[in-house]
């Protein structure tokens, strides 16, 4: 049996198998070195069995065993546990087999996520162990109603989903709808949780984020505890969380950790700047193009000025500017962070200046995209959906000036609307308009007087503060 | 065409009623109504808006009395098929008539101010795609587009007419004019008004529960308001020279130019009638679309946006394009189409109102208790949105028809009655 089960695994460089003799029983070890903690191993398994004396049964077998993790298992389990990390015995005088799960591998400890920093609150964050993230949720959530329950995805991987949700806040339906989805996925292999995102979504060709991300265990607490979903999936330290609506990333967990009015003023300062980054370099080439004659005459005059030594077109010019950046942005984050910083200074000072001084581009052009490719990253969330966006509208603005700009827009809003996500609205609150959930909206109040949970998606429980 | 089946809540009817009422009357008509009428100007809309909201409260007797049957449906019961489908005709003529009109006059404005080298297909090559999206994407979903763009549509509208009194600098004197101006000069523009009968067309997807009507009147009682107060600050600034300023909304902003280091803030209201034209304009393409589909009902929905789309396109480019031609347009062609709204409609519809004599609801389930049939209080419930409501005709299923019919055979007293409640129930299920 123990060639069998090295060759279904190709005689891996870390599958250990040794035999040794037990009085008169011939006890065979398999498992993987790479997956099982050795130590444990030593003095838990082997120790207990080679100082056993007398004629080993499988019974007397578990009793010496020093772990609590020890189960019986069928033939055709002893590769799945294996792979798992345990420790598979044989005995020659039995047929039963004996899986001991000792499962241990290199994790790094939660830390700060460099995607949502905060200035006050909670600095941990998710890591790429999934009992590791279950622990850090349990801490935030000390409740017997928290359940945690597991899916296997992917033929090849049999990635471990875990659904986390609060029993009798959470819809039942959208439980419900969540798992069949899952188990309906039929795909080789699922090596983070972001595979998941266009398999659960409702709409996987649309460019909107239809699915909740976070790296934060006091963010998906708090989402779990407005009746959200949680996916655990291991070896992604980022969490999914379901229903999603627009409104989540346009909070940050900062907001609920400083003073509510200066959080309303954040919201507010976050919608005007997605609509800069959206909306800005179209709106600046449409004015540019057709409606010079709108533009007060100081102003006119300044870009007069500046643009008159372009050799480009407002469009190609800034396109290119917009390009400029995308490259640069990609070179800052594959580089090592040292040489990152340099490309930063050579992309933005020299290459701009320099530019400018050229008579390639214009000063008013190299602002103008400076300002909305800085707004975007104040949602950072959205980043990639509004950078889309944003290429959209400067083509719209070239071609067809403020009125393709304001029908664009209208265009995308109606989309938006379209979009529902197990039943919640994309753009809930705002449109349909939901007084409650206003008041977690673009205004915010204290947590005190928040004393129902979202009705933009359906929950069990409507109550949270008695 | 999912989603094209989907429901309009109080909130989102008042707002597409808002957009209706106030939309197209904020660009030339003061301007047409001043030169007339003279200062007497200024009650020809309220004058109108009293007869719009007429339509509005007929409306609203009319679903109280029909709530779950469509329009249509209620003309073919009793005035037959013909009329019915006469009547959808002249909806799709009504409203395709008002479109090409509202399109041009919004043309004529912005290649005036601010597309002067552009041509019409510019125009059309922004307008028709986003207008044909939001119609086929649903009411709901140009519902709720409207609801994120009302807050900064008021907002704007607001602070126009603020900025406009401060352009004032007449005291025109009322009641110089003639009677007959007054009465012409309304009669011209009467088609101008008479939009709401959108709401007609839409009546079985509007979910409108008995106390919240007041939010649909509100949202059209603030829309007259506007226009009204748009039309005096107008008469008020150019008493002597409205003739030379067609557009007013835009042309009471002209004051604050440069005002106060601010730049030119007045763009702000082009930007208010850039909104509203695309949602006037998708809302008729959807009326159009709607009394298409009942017009030719096997139709797929792709047949109306087309057919909207050509006569649009041909319209436009044989006709007008030209302000004073769009002015004859709708002066002289468009006021008999107010005939429709303001004569036809109320008058079919004071008819139903009347043939309607009974309490449907009470009477119906009264009905189904006495034939045996048992109601599903949880069905109830849920129909009612939560709140326990008389029994909608929606809970019936086959099984319980075919009782209410035999009940009926039984007892030829309530015969007619109920052979009516069956017709009405079957061609809802067909339906």
């Amino acid at each position: 049996m123990l060639q069998s089960i090295k060759k279904q695994l190709h005689n891996s460089v870390d599958l250990a198998d040794r035999v040794i003799k037990v009085g008169e029983v011939d006890v065979g070890f398999v498992y993987l070195k790479s997956m099982t903690d050795n130590l444990i191993f030593s003095q838990s398994i082997f120790e207990p069995i080679s100082n056993f004396q007398g004629e080993l049964s499988v019974e007397e077998l578990q009793q010496i065993i020093k772990s609590n993790d020890v189960s019986q298992i069928s033939e055709e389990e002893i590769l799945k546990n294996v792979l798992k990390g345990a420790v598979v015995i044989l005995l020659s005088n039995s047929e039963k087999i004996v899986a001991v799960d000792i499962m241990k591998y290199n994790t790094r400890a939660p830390s700060e996520p460099p995607t949502s920093a905060v200035i006050m609150g909670p600095r941990e964050g998710f890591t790429e162990d999934f009992q590791t993230n279950i622990s850090l949720l349990r801490r935030c959530l000390h409740s017997e109603k928290l359940v945690f329950e597991s899916v296997f995805v992917g033929i090849t991987t049999k990635t471990q989903v875990v659904v986390s949700y609060l029993d009798g806040v959470a819809d039942r339906k959208i439980l419900k709808e969540i798992k069949k989805k899952l188990e309906n996925i039929k795909i080789d292999g699922v090596v983070d949780s972001y595979y998941l995102v266009s398999l659960l979504s409702g709409r996987p060709n649309s460019i909107l984020k239809q699915i909740g991300t976070s790296e934060k265990p006091d963010i998906v607490a708090a989402k779990m505890l407005e009746g959200r979903v949680a996916l655990i999936v291991d070896n992604s330290p980022i969490v999914l969380t379901i229903p999603f609506v627009f409104l989540e990333d346009l909070q940050s967990s900062n907001d609920y950790y400083t003073n509510y009015v200066y959080s309303t003023l954040l919201r507010f300062i976050r919608v005007v700047a997605i609509l800069l980054a959206t909306l800005g370099p179209g709106t600046y080439i449409a004015l540019q193009l057709f409606h010079y004659n709108v533009l007060p005459l100081k102003y006119l005059i300044t870009i007069a000025n500046s643009t008159q030594q372009v050799p480009f077109t407002p469009f190609i010019e800034i396109l290119f500017i917009m390009l400029l950046f995308q490259i640069l942005y990609e070179v800052s984050l594959r580089l090592p962070s040292y040489l990152g910083l340099a490309t930063s200074v050579v992309g933005a000072l020299i290459l701009g200046d320099t530019g400018v001084k050229a008579g390639l581009i214009s000063p008013p052009a190299v602002i103008v995209v400076a300002i909305a490719k800085i707004a975007l990253y104040t949602v950072p969330e959205e980043a990639a959906q509004i950078t889309l966006v944003q290429y959209v509208f400067l083509l719209i603005g070239a071609s067809l000036g403020l009125l393709g700009l304001i029908g664009g827009m209208i265009y995308f809003l109606a989309y938006a609307n379209s979009v529902e996500n197990f039943g919640a609205p994309y753009l809930a609150p705002f449109s349909p308009f939901i007084k409650k959930d206003n008041k977690d909206g673009l205004f915010m109040v204290p947590v005190g007087s928040m004393k129902t949970r979202p009705h933009s998606f359906k929950n069990e429980n409507e109550d949270r503060l008695s | 065409m999912r989603v094209l089946d989907k429901t309009l809540n109080a909130w989102q009817l008042g707002i597409l009623m808002f957009v209706l009422l106030f939309a197209n009357k904020i660009l030339v008509l003061p301007s047409l109504l001043y030169e007339g009428a003279g200062f007497e100007s200024i009650f020809i809309p309220v004058l109108l808006f009293l007869l719009e909201f007429g339509l509005v409260f007929l409306f609203y007797r009319l679903k109280t009395k029909f709530p779950n049957e469509t329009f249509a449906q209620i003309l073919k019961n009793h005035f037959g098929n013909v009329v019915k489908v006469i009547i959808f005709v002249i909806f799709m003529f009504f409203f395709l008539s008002k479109a090409v009109l509202l399109y041009n006059v919004t043309y004529i404005f912005f290649r005036n101010l601010i597309y002067k080298d552009y041509s019409n297909f510019l125009f059309l090559f922004c307008i028709i795609p986003i207008i044909t999206h939001l119609a086929v994407c649903g009411l709901r979903v140009m519902g709720r587009t409207a609801q994120l763009f009302f807050p900064v549509i008021i907002v704007i509208i607001a602070f126009c007419i603020v900025v406009g009194f401060f352009g004032i600098n007449s005291k025109p004197l009322l009641f110089e004019g003639s009677l007959s101006d007054f009465v012409l000069t309304t009669l011209k523009h009467v088609s101008s008004f008479g939009d709401s009968i959108f709401l007609f067309l839409i009546m079985d997807k509007a979910i409108v529960k008995k106390k919240q009507w007041k939010i649909v009147f509100g949202f059209s009682l603030i829309s007259a308001i506007l226009v009204v107060l748009v039309t005096v600050v107008f008469a008020l600034s150019y008493t002597y020279t409205a003739f030379l300023h067609p557009y007013a909304i835009f042309e009471i902003m002209s004051y604050v130019k440069e005002y106060g280091g601010l730049g030119r803030i007045d763009i702000i209201s082009m930007v208010v009638i850039i909104i509203f034209t695309y949602f006037h304009l998708a809302i008729y393409l959807k009326a159009f679309m709607l009394s298409f589909h009942e017009v030719f009902r096997k139709v797929n929905f792709v047949y109306p946006v087309i057919t909207f789309n050509l006569i649009f396109l041909v319209v436009i480019d044989f006709f007008i394009l030209n302000l004073e031609k769009a002015v004859v347009y709708g002066e002289n062609v468009l006021p008999y189409i107010g005939i429709f709204p303001f004569v036809i409609l109320p008058i079919a519809v004071g008819v139903l109102l009347l043939l309607k004599k009974r309490k449907p609801e009470k009477k119906d389930e009264n009905y189904m208790k006495k034939s045996g049939v048992e109601v599903d209080e949880t069905k109830k419930v849920q129909n009612s949105g939560g709140k326990k409501e008389n029994l909608k005709m929606t809970d019936m299923n086959t099984e319980n028809l075919n009782q209410v019919k035999a009940f009926s055979n039984e007892n030829k007293k309530d015969k007619k009655f109920l052979r009516k409640v069956i017709g009405r129930r079957e061609s809802e299920t067909a339906n």
